[in-house]
C-alpha cells in the first residue's frame, strides 16, 4: 500500500512539471504587461525599464522559469508583483475560503444526489423519478453566478436575513463566519446535487440489472436491503470518482462565486491575478491547484477498494 | 421565601444591567463603509499605486501642496509658499500645531527624509521622472534651515512645480514620518498627518481607517484636497466588492453607505430608490478615439479629419453616456480654468466634407481596426458608436475588443491603428497635452508626434502668466483640431449613490472621495 502511494506521488511530479512550464510559457504568450498595468497609461519607457529590471522580468525567459522554478523547490512561490505579499502564505489563506465553502457543500450534495440518485434509479420512469431527474437537471442547467445572485437578493436583500457583502473567517467569529458562507455553500451545494444525481442515478440503473440483484430480490430479500446492501455500495464508486473531479475542480476555486458574494478565495486570487498578469501568483495558484487536484484523486483512489474490492486485488 | 425571592429578583437584576452596560460600553462606534472595486496595491503614497490605492491612501497621508477643486495647487501642510524671482527656489513653511499619527510633532527634518527617500530610485516613487530631470523639473537640493521651513531648489524654473507636487497619482508627495518604514528600508504602514489613520488591511477583503482625534485642520472651508478637514465618523472600511450587482445589493441593503463608481447603465436601478440619493460630478478624465499617424493608411491627415467629421461628437456623447456628459473636442477638462471659448471650438459634423476628403485621399473602403475594452463599457460603447457614424462616410472600421492589460500594452507600444481610450484625470491643461504630444521614436504611446507643438507644450510648462499660457494652449487646440492625431470626446462622469443617512459628502472633477466632513445621520 504504502508503495502503491508513494509511486502515485512520484508520478505527479512530471505532471506538475508539465504544468508549471505550461503555464509559466502561457502566461508570457498573453499581451500585457504586469509593469505597465502599475504604472498606469502615463508610465515613460525609463520608467517601465527600470520597474522590469526591480522585478526580474527583464531577464531571460528561461533564465525567469529557472529562477522560479528554484525557488519553488524549496518552497518559496515568489513575491506578487502587484502588491509584494509572499505567494505561499497569500494562496493558503484564500485556499482556506475556498475550501471551506467547497467542502461542506460537495458533502452536503453528496449527501443528497446519492439517496436521490439511488431512490430515482429504484423507481425509474416512475413520476418520482420523472421528478428527480427533472430537478436535477434544472440544477445543473442554472448558471451558478445568476443562482447565486438570486439567493441574494432574496435572502440578503429583500428578506435581510443574511449579509449580501463581507466575509468573516469562522476560526475568527464561528457565527458571524457562518453567515457570510450559508448562501455560497448553499448555492453550490445546489448546483452540485444537480451533477451527483444523475450520476448516481445513472450508475444504479446499472447495477439494478445485474444478475445478483435479481438473484438477492427472488432469496426474498427485502427491498431496502437489496438497495442499501447490494446496490448502493456497487453503485457508489463512480460518484465517487465524479465527486474527486468536483472536488479537485471546485478546490482550484470557485471564481465566479467567489465574486458574486465578495469571499477572498482562491478563484478570484487568480482572475484578479489574470487580470493584473500578475505571474508569480497565477503560476503560483496554478501549480497549486493542480498539486491539490492530484492528491484528492489520489484519495480518490484509495477510497475505490472500500466499494469494489476486485480494484484492491488488481 | 420572599426573602429569597427578593434576592432572586435583585440578582437578575443586577445581571441584566451589567450586561446592558456591558453591551453600551462595547457599542460599535460609527462605520462609514464604501465599495472598492479591487484591493489596494499597498499603503505607500504614489509608490506601487493604482486608483483605489489613492482613494484609501490620501486620507492618512498629506503633502505641503494640495490640489483644490479648480485644480490649482493650495497649501496643506505648508502655511506659507514663497517663490524666487528666478523660479528656481521655493520655500515652504510649515504649519504649526501638525502632528503624526504616532504623536511626533511635523519638522522640516520630516519633509527632507520624505522627499530624500521619493527622490531615491530604489523607493519606485511614480512620480521621480518629473523631479529628476526627466520630466518637468529637477529638484537639485531638499533642505531645513529651520524646524519649519523648507528649500527646494530646482535645476530650472518651471509652471508645474506644485502642481506636480500636489497630483493625487504622486501620492500628493505626502509627508510621512519615518517610522513608516523598517530599519531594512522596507515599508510598513503610513504614519501621516491626515485626519484618519491606519488602522487594518484584510487583504482582498477590506481596509480600515481610523479618525485621527489629534488632526489640525487648515481653518479655511473644505476645497479639493486642502482647507478644512474633520473626521465626523470614527471608522471608515473600504470593502473590496468585485461584482457591480452584489456592490448595488449591498447599497440597497445598508451593507455598505457609499458606491464611488457607479457607471451610466447602473444609474437606472439606483434612481428613484427611497433611501438612495446620487450625486453627479464632472471629471477631468479624457475619452477620446486616438489615431496611429505613422500608420500607412492613417498617416494621410485627409483621412482622420474625415474620420472626425464622420464621427458626430454630441450625438456619439449622448449615445454612450445618455446625454449626462458634455461633449469636448478639447484635451483640457471643461471643468479647468483654461477652458476658454477657443478651446470650446470641435469637429463639426460633415458627411460630405468627409466623403470629399476620403475621395482626394483615395480611399476605397480598406477596413480600419479600432481596438477597445468591456473593462470600461463606455469604451466599447464609444467604438461601436464611432463604427456607425464612420460607416455614414464609407469608412469601414472593424472593432476588435480586447482586455484591458492588452489594450494598454498595445497602447503604449503605438501598435494599433485606431483605438477607443480613456486618459486618466490630469489637473493641469498642460499635463493633459503631455499626456499626447512627444516623439513617437522614444515615446510610442504618444498620439502626435509634432515638434513645434512640442515646443509649445514645453513654453506652456514655463510660463506662469495665466493670459499667455491661455494663448499657447488655445493655439496647441487649434493644430490638434487641423492635425486630428486625436479625436477627443468627452469628459467623464462620476456618479456617488450614498445611503440617505450620508451627510456631506460633495464630489469634485479629480474622482477621489473625500470622506473628510462627512458624516452619518
Amino acid at each position: 500500500m504504502f508503495g502503491y502511494i508513494a509511486r502515485r506521488v512520484l508520478m505527479t511530479l512530471p505532471t506538475l512539471l508539465l504544468v508549471a512550464v505550461t503555464v509559466f510559457v502561457l502566461m508570457r504568450l498573453i499581451p500585457g504587461d504586469p509593469v505597465l498595468l502599475m504604472l498606469g497609461d502615463s508610465a515613460d519607457a525609463g520608467q517601465i525599464a527600470e520597474a522590469r529590471q526591480q522585478l526580474g522580468l527583464d531577464q531571460a525567459l528561461p533564465l525567469q522559469f529557472a529562477h522560479w522554478l528554484g525557488r519553488v523547490l524549496q518552497g518559496d512561490f515568489g513575491h506578487s508583483i502587484s502588491n509584494g505579499q509572499a505567494v505561499l502564505p497569500l494562496i493558503l489563506e484564500r485556499f482556506q475560503v475556498s475550501a471551506s465553502i467547497v467542502l461542506v457543500a460537495v458533502l452536503i450534495a453528496a449527501l443528497i444526489a446519492v439517496p436521490a440518485g439511488l431512490i430515482a434509479a429504484w423507481k425509474q420512469n416512475k413520476p418520482l423519478d420523472v421528478a428527480i431527474v427533472g430537478g436535477a437537471t434544472l440544477l445543473l442547467s442554472v448558471p451558478s453566478f445568476w443562482l447565486g445572485l438570486l439567493l441574494l437578493l432574496a435572502f440578503g436583500m429583500k428578506l435581510g436575513w443574511l449579509p449580501v457583502v463581507g466575509y468573516v473567517p469562522l476560526t475568527e467569529d464561528f457565527h458571524q463566519g457562518l453567515l457570510y458562507i450559508v448562501l455560497p455553500i448553499v448555492t453550490l451545494a445546489l448546483i452540485e446535487t444537480g451533477v451527483l444525481t444523475r450520476m448516481s442515478r445513472a450508475s444504479a440503473i446499472e447495477v439494478l440489472r445485474l444478475e445478483y440483484v435479481t438473484h438477492a430480490r427472488a432469496k426474498g430479500a427485502p427491498e431496502s436491503r437489496v438497495l442499501l446492501r447490494h446496490v448502493l455500495p456497487n453503485a457508489f464508486a463512480p460518484t465517487l470518482t465524479l465527486i474527486g473531479l468536483v472536488l479537485g475542480h471546485l478546490l482550484g476555486g470557485i471564481a465566479v462565486l467567489e465574486t458574486v458574494f465578495t469571499l477572498p478565495g482562491l478563484g478570484r486570487l487568480l482572475v484578479d491575478a489574470i487580470f493584473a498578469r500578475d505571474y508569480p501568483v497565477v503560476q503560483g495558484v496554478l501549480l497549486f491547484t493542480a498539486l491539490i487536484y492530484v492528491l484528492i484523486n489520489l484519495l480518490v483512489d484509495l477510497c475505490y477498494p472500500l466499494f469494489d474490492p476486485r480494484v484492491a486485488a488488481q | 421565601m420572599s426573602h429569597h425571592h427578593t434576592v432572586l429578583k435583585a440578582a437578575v437584576a443586577c445581571t441584566l444591567a451589567a450586561f446592558a452596560s456591558a453591551a453600551l460600553a462595547q457599542a460599535p462606534a460609527p462605520l462609514l463603509r464604501l465599495r472598492l472595486n479591487a484591493d489596494i496595491r499597498s499603503t505607500d503614497p504614489g509608490v506601487n499605486r493604482d486608483f483605489n490605492t489613492d482613494v484609501v491612501v490620501l486620507h492618512m497621508v498629506e503633502g505641503l501642496v494640495g490640489m483644490r477643486e479648480d485644480t490649482t495647487p493650495g497649501p496643506l501642510l505648508a502655511s506659507k509658499i514663497e517663490t524666487s524671482k528666478d523660479g528656481k527656489t521655493y520655500t515652504f513653511k510649515l504649519r504649526d500645531g501638525v502632528t503624526f499619527h504616532n504623536g511626533a510633532p511635523l519638522t522640516a527634518d520630516d519633509v527632507v527624509w520624505s522627499w530624500k527617500r521619493y527622490l531615491a530610485p530604489a523607493t519606485q516613487w511614480r512620480c521621480l521622472p518629473d523631479f529628476d530631470g526627466r520630466g518637468i523639473a529637477k529638484v537639485t537640493g531638499v533642505s531645513a534651515p529651520d524646524a519649519k521651513t523648507v528649500v527646494f531648489t530646482l535645476e530650472k524654473p518651471t509652471a508645474l512645480f506644485l502642481t506636480t507636487m500636489a497630483r493625487i497619482d504622486c501620492g500628493g508627495s505626502a509627508i510621512v514620518h519615518r517610522a513608516s518604514v523598517g530599519a531594512d528600508g522596507k515599508w510598513i504602514a503610513p504614519i501621516g498627518t491626515g485626519p484618519f489613520k491606519f488602522g487594518e488591511w484584510k487583504r482582498g477583503q477590506y481596509v480600515e481607517l481610523q479618525r485621527f482625534p489629534a488632526y489640525a485642520s487648515r481653518s479655511e472651508p473644505m476645497d479639493g484636497m486642502t482647507g478644512g478637514k474633520k473626521a465626523e465618523v470614527e471608522r471608515l472600511r473600504f470593502l473590496v466588492i468585485p461584482d457591480e450587482a452584489a456592490a448595488k445589493a449591498a447599497l440597497l441593503s445598508n451593507g455598505i453607505d457609499l458606491l464611488t463608481d457607479i457607471g451610466v447603465a447602473q444609474l437606472g436601478d439606483l434612481n428613484g430608490q427611497p433611501n438612495v440619493t446620487i450625486e453627479k460630478a464632472t471629471t477631468a478624465s479624457v475619452s477620446a478615439i486616438l489615431i496611429q499617424t505613422r500608420d500607412p493608411l492613417l498617416k494621410d491627415v485627409r483621412i482622420r479629419r474625415a474620420l472626425a467629421l464622420a464621427v458626430d461628437t454630441p450625438e456619439l456623447v449622448r449615445g454612450v453616456t445618455n446625454a449626462l456628459a458634455r461633449p469636448n473636442n478639447s484635451m483640457i477638462p471643461v471643468v479647468s480654468p483654461y477652458y476658454s471659448a477657443a478651446q470650446a471650438v470641435g469637429f463639426k459634423n460633415d458627411i460630405a466634407q468627409a466623403k470629399k476628403l476620403l475621395a482626394e485621399a483615395g480611399y476605397t473602403g480598406q477596413p480600419i481596426k479600432m481596438l477597445t475594452n468591456k473593462r470600461y463599457i463606455a469604451s466599447y460603447d464609444t467604438a461601436v458608436l464611432a463604427q456607425a457614424f464612420a460607416a455614414r462616410a464609407g469608412i469601414k472600421i472593424d472593432i476588435e475588443v480586447l482586455d484591458w492589460a492588452t489594450q494598454l500594452d498595445r497602447y503604449t507600444k503605438g501598435d494599433y491603428q485606431t483605438q477607443a481610450f480613456v486618459y486618466s484625470p490630469r489637473l493641469d491643461p498642460s499635463l493633459s497635452f503631455e499626456m499626447v504630444t512627444g516623439p513617437k521614436a522614444s515615446q510610442p504611446r504618444k498620439v502626435w508626434d509634432n515638434p513645434e507643438v512640442q515646443a509649445k507644450l514645453v513654453e506652456s510648462m514655463e510660463i506662469t502668466d495665466k493670459a499667455k499660457r491661455q494663448a499657447v494652449l488655445d493655439d496647441m487646440h487649434k493644430r490638434m483640431l487641423d492635425e486630428v492625431p486625436l479625436i477627443p470626446l468627452y469628459n467623464g462622469l462620476q456618479f456617488v449613490a450614498a445611503n440617505k443617512r450620508v451627510q456631506g459628502l460633495r464630489t469634485w472633477p479629480a474622482e477621489v472621495p473625500r470622506l473628510w466632513n462627512v458624516r452619518l445621520r
